[in-house]
C-alpha cells in the first residue's frame, strides 16, 4: 500500500519506521477499550483507535502515536487521549529525536463528553511542555477524514506539520460551520470549496504547512529533512502573533481561498488546485502569507 | 364517405388555437402554460421527455400546473419519472394513467400515489417495448420535449444528451402530433440539426437551463478490495475466457471496478485488442484510464455524462460524435446494440433467487428498470455469429441446431448494504406486484436468460447446469453465508465444482491477497482528470479539490 490516505494507522507506522523497528506501547492484545462506549452499547476497538509506540527512523529513536480515522473518524476519548498524552510525557524523560503525531480526527469523540474534552486539553498541555523541553513534536496529516476540532488546535501547537493536499486541517468541521452558520456561510456539500479553504495546499500557501504528496514515502522524506526543534520564546510567540494579526488583516473579509490566492499575487490561481504536487510548489513559490 | 385525414385536421384546429400565443414557432416563456391548454385535448396521450439524464423540466411544471378542470384524464407516455413534477400531474387530476420504464427517485411517491388510486399503471416496460409501442399503439398526441438550442425555423440541437429525443420526435411528428420543445436557448444557427425543424410545431426557451443528473459518474475511491477481487475474477473467469468483445456494463462500483482493472490487471493478462474492445455504453467516467490505455475501440452512448463533454469532443476515434464535435448519443439505437450486438451483459442487483430471477424492486417503491432488461436478455432472433456467442451457445447445448446464446452475467456480494442477503428464497418482486397491481412482478432479468453469476465466493456458471436441481445448487454454492448459501448440498456443490461448473477464486488462479487497491488504475476522481490530460471536469460533488 503506497498510498498514505487509504493505509491504516498501523500500515503508515510500518510504512514510515526502519523495517521491523517498531514496539508498540499498550497494544491491541491488552485491550485497553473506552469505558464510555461500553456503557452506551457501541462497538469498542482494541487499541481504541491510536496506536503508540516506539521506534526508529533512520536509525534515531522516536516516539509515534497514529490515530485510526477508520474507528470513529479517529475522535478522542479518554482512553485514546490518554494514550497519547503518555507518549508525550514518556518523551519528557526519555528524550527521543522527536515525537511524531501521524493525526487523522474529527476532534472530541462527543460521546464521552467532558471526559474527551479533558483528554483533549492534556494532549495540548503535554505537547507544550515536550516543546519546552527541546523535543520537537511532528504532525503527519495525510488521511482522508482530516484534522478538526482539538486535534486541529492540537496540530497548530506542534513544530511542524507535514500535510498531503488531500488532507484537511480546521478547527470546525465544514458540515458544523454550515449547521451552525448557514449554507451562505459555507456549503459543505461543494467538495472544491471545503478542500480549497481546509485542504493541504491552502494550507501550504499561509505558511502552515510542508506539502506532500500522498505516499508514505513522500511523507517519510519530508520527515527526515524536518526533526529540528523549532525554538519556542516569547520572542518567536509574538512574532506569530503579530503574522497571524497581518493575515487576518489582510483577507479576514474574503469568502474563498481563491480570493486569497490572487491577493498574493499568485498567477492564474484557479488552475492550483488541479496541479500535482511538484508543479504546485512551483507555481506558489515566493508567494507569501 | 369516411374522412381519412382526422389527425391532421384536429391537429390544423389545436394550431390555429396555438398559434395567437407564439411568434412563428417561437412561444415566450410567460406563455407557455396557455399554450399547453390549447393544444393539448383532454384524454390525450402526452409524452414528456423524461430521459436517464436530462428533463424538459420546465414543460413538465407547466403541464402540472394546468387546470384540471380544463384538461383531465391524460395518459402520460414516458421513459423515465425522474421529477416531482412529472407525479405531481397525477395529484392534480391533470392526468390519470401511465406507461413508463423507470421511476428511480420517485419510486416510493408513485407507489404511494398507486395505492391511493391516483393513477392507474398500463405497465411498466423496458425502453425499447416503450419506444416500440410509440410507433404501434400508444403514439402520442402532444409531445414535450428538451433541446440544448433552437433556431426561429424549430430547428433542435440536443447536444451530447440526444438520448430519448429523436424516437419521441419521430413518432409524433409522423402521426400529425403536436412537439413542443423546451430549449436552453434560441440561436440564429444551431450547431448541428439533430432534429429537422419542420418536425417541430413550437419552441420556448427555459428560464433556466435544463436539469441534467450524472447517473454515471462513480469515485473510484469508494471502490472496496472485495470489488476488485470480484472484477479480477471476472476478467479472468469470463472475459478472457469467452474472449469477450463487444459488450455493455451495468452502472455502479462492481463494473466500475472491471473499467479500472482493464489497463492494470487485464494488461497484465496480455488482454488488450481481446476483450472489451467496442462498447454500447455511457460515457463512463471510469472508462477514462481503458481508452487512454488503448483497450477501447468505439463506445456508443445512451446519453451522455456531466463534465465528459471535452474529453469526448477530443477522442472522436472512440466516441460517435457529430461535425459539430459534441457527442451525439442515442438511446433507442444504443439500446438495440445493447440487445442485439453485444455479447455480454454484465451488471448487479439487488436480489437474486433460486431460478437466478433478479430484482431490484423492494417493498414500498414501484421503481420500474432502466436499460438492463433489454441488455440482460438473449436476444432469440440473433443469428450472426461470434465466437463468444457461439462458446455460450455449445455451453448451453440445446438441440442439434447451432445457435449462440448472449452472455448475462449478474455480479453482486453475497450480502448488500446492512447485511441483507443478496439470495433470497423468494423475491420481494411477487409481493411488491401484489400490493400494487400490477401483472407481473417486476423481475429486471430473467432466470433464464442468465448465464453467469458472479460473487466474491465464485462464478457459478448456469450454461453448463444440466437441470433446474443443478442450477439451483450452483446458485446456492456461490450465495457464500447467506441462508440460501449455507442450505447448499455440500456434496453437489463440490461435485459442480470438479465439473466446472463452480469456479472459486482459487480454481481461476486469482489470489485473494492480491486483491488491493493499487491495481486501481485510478483510485480518485483527481486521477481520472490527470488519466484525461485534464479533459474530463467532474461535477463539484465528486470533487476534492
Amino acid at each position: 500500500m503506497s498510498s498514505w490516505s487509504e493505509a491504516t494507522a498501523r500500515q503508515r507506522i510500518a510504512g514510515l519506521l526502519d523495517a521491523g523497528s517498531f514496539i508498540e506501547f499498550l497494544p491491541p492484545e491488552r485491550r485497553a477499550v473506552s469505558p464510555h462506549l461500553r456503557e452506551l452499547g457501541q462497538p469498542a476497538a482494541f487499541d481504541d483507535g491510536v496506536a503508540v509506540g516506539r521506534g526508529t527512523l533512520d536509525g534515531q529513536t522516536v516516539l509515534i502515536a497514529a490515530q485510526e480515522g477508520a474507528f470513529m473518524g479517529g475522535a478522542v476519548g479518554e482512553v485514546h487521549g490518554a494514550k497519547i498524552t503518555g507518549l508525550l510525557e514518556r518523551a519528557r524523560t526519555e528524550r527521543p529525536a522527536a515525537v511524531l503525531l501521524l493525526l487523522e480526527s474529527g476532534g472530541v469523540r462527543l460521546h464521552e463528553a467532558n471526559a474527551g474534552l479533558i483528554a483533549v486539553s492534556e494532549i495540548m498541555r503535554a505537547v507544550l511542555a515536550l516543546r519546552a523541553a527541546g523535543v520537537p513534536v511532528i504532525v503527519l496529516n495525510g488521511g482522508r477524514y482530516g484534522v478538526f476540532g482539538g486535534m486541529g488546535i492540537t496540530t497548530c501547537l506542534c513544530d511542524t506539520l507535514i500535510m498531503s493536499e488531500e488532507a484537511r486541517l480546521g478547527l470546525s468541521g465544514p458540515e458544523v460551520i454550515e449547521t451552525t452558520m448557514g449554507v451562505e456561510e459555507f456549503d459543505a456539500a461543494d467538495r472544491a470549496l471545503v478542500w480549497r479553504v481546509t485542504g493541504g495546499k491552502n494550507r501550504t500557501i499561509l505558511g502552515e504547512a510542508t506539502l506532500v504528496a500522498d505516499s508514505i514515502d513522500a511523507f517519510r522524506a519530508a520527515l527526515v529533512a524536518a526533526m529540528q526543534p523549532k525554538p519556542l520564546t516569547l520572542e518567536t510567540l509574538e512574532a506569530e502573533h503579530a503574522t497571524l494579526g497581518n493575515r487576518l488583516d489582510r483577507f479576514g473579509d474574503m469568502e474563498d481561498a481563491v480570493d486569497i490566492w490572487a491577493a498574493m499575487g499568485i498567477d492564474n490561481p484557479q488552475r492550483l488546485p488541479l496541479l500535482d504536487t511538484d508543479a504546485f510548489l512551483q507555481a506558489v513559490k515566493g508567494a507569501g502569507a | 364517405m369516411r374522412e381519412w385525414n382526422r389527425l391532421g385536421l384536429n391537429k390544423a384546429e389545436r394550431m390555429e388555437r396555438g398559434a395567437a400565443l407564439a411568434q412563428g414557432k417561437v412561444v415566450p416563456p410567460a406563455r407557455i402554460g396557455e399554450l399547453l391548454a390549447q393544444v393539448i385535448e383532454s384524454g390525450d396521450r402526452v409524452c414528456i421527455e423524461g430521459n436517464n439524464q436530462k428533463q424538459a423540466d420546465f414543460l413538465a411544471s407547466a403541464l402540472a400546473g394546468l387546470d384540471p378542470a380544463v384538461v383531465n384524464d391524460l395518459h402520460i407516455v414516458q421513459s423515465v419519472l425522474a421529477l416531482p413534477s412529472h407525479l405531481d400531474v397525477f395529484e392534480t387530476g391533470v392526468a390519470s394513467r401511465l406507461d413508463f420504464s423507470f421511476s428511480g427517485q420517485q419510486s416510493a411517491r408513485l407507489a404511494r400515489l398507486l395505492s391511493a388510486g391516483q393513477l392507474r399503471i398500463g405497465a411498466i416496460h423496458t425502453y425499447l417495448e416503450l419506444f416500440g409501442r410509440y410507433f404501434t399503439d400508444l403514439t402520442p398526441r402532444v409531445s414535450l420535449v428538451c433541446a440544448a438550442a433552437a433556431d426561429a425555423q424549430g430547428n433542435l440541437y440536443t447536444g451530447g444528451n440526444t438520448e430519448d429525443t429523436p424516437v419521441i420526435v419521430e413518432a409524433t411528428a409522423f402521426r400529425r402530433g403536436i412537439v413542443i420543445a423546451q430549449v436552453n436557448e434560441i440561436v440564429d444557427h444551431v450547431p448541428r440539426v439533430d432534429i429537422p425543424g419542420d418536425w417541430v410545431d413550437f419552441v420556448v426557451q427555459s428560464p433556466r437551463p435544463h436539469y441534467i443528473e450524472p447517473l454515471f459518474t462513480r469515485d473510484p475511491a469508494q471502490i472496496s478490495e472485495i470489488q476488485v477481487l470480484m472484477a479480477m475474477m471476472a476478467i479472468k473467469g469470463i472475459y478472457a475466457e469467452y474472449g469477450v468483445k463487444r459488450l455493455n456494463h451495468g452502472i455502479g462500483f462492481d463494473t466500475a471496478a472491471i473499467e479500472l482493472l482493464l489497463p492494470t490487471y487485464a494488461e497484465s493478462l496480455g488482454l488488450r485488442g481481446k476483450i472489451a474492445t467496442h462498447w454500447a455504453l455511457n460515457p463512463h467516467p471510469a472508462l477514462i484510464p481503458a481508452i487512454e490505455a488503448g483497450f477501447v475501440e468505439s463506445v456508443h452512448s445512451f446519453g451522455s455524462e456531466l463534465g465528459m463533454e471535452e474529453y469526448i469532443r477530443a477522442r472522436p476515434d472512440v466516441f460517435f460524435t457529430g461535425p459539430d464535435g459534441s457527442m451525439r448519443s442515442n438511446r433507442a439505437l444504443s439500446q438495440t446494440a445493447g440487445l442485439y450486438a453485444c455479447d455480454m451483459f454484465i451488471g448487479s442487483t439487488l436480489q437474486i433467487d433460486l431460478q437466478g430471477n433478479s430484482s431490484t424492486a423492494t417493498l414500498g417503491r414501484v421503481s420500474g428498470f432502466g436499460g438492463a432488461p433489454n441488455m440482460g436478455s438473449d436476444a432469440r432472433g440473433r443469428r450472426h455469429g461470434t465466437e463468444t456467442w457461439l462458446r455460450a451457445g455449445r455451453e448451453a447445448g440445446t438441440g442439434t441446431m447451432p445457435r449462440g446464446r448472449k452472455l448475462v452475467v449478474q455480479m453482486v456480494e453475497t450480502f448488500r448494504e446492512h447485511m441483507a442477503p443478496a439470495f433470497v428464497e423468494k423475491l420481494d418482486a411477487w409481493e411488491l406486484a401484489e400490493t400494487a397491481g400490477l401483472d407481473l412482478p417486476p423481475v429486471m432479468i430473467y432466470g433464464d436468460d442468465v448465464t453467469h453469476i458472479l460473487t466474491e465466493e465464485g462464478i457459478a456458471n448456469l450454461l453448463l447446469c444440466q437441470n433446474e436441481q443443478e442450477r439451483e445448487q450452483a446458485i446456492r454454492g456461490v450465495a457464500g453465508y447467506t441462508p440460501v448459501g449455507l442450505a447448499r448440498d455440500k456434496a453437489m456443490v463440490e461435485n459442480l465444482r470438479d465439473r466446472g461448473v463452480i469456479r472459486r477464486p482459487a480454481d481461476l488462479g486469482v489470489d485473494p491477497r492480491d486483491a488491493t487497491r493499487d491495481l486501481l488504475a485510478a483510485r480518485s476522481m483527481k486521477d481520472l482528470v490527470h488519466a484525461s490530460g485534464g479533459l474530463y471536469d467532474p461535477p463539484a460533488r465528486f470533487r476534492s479539490w
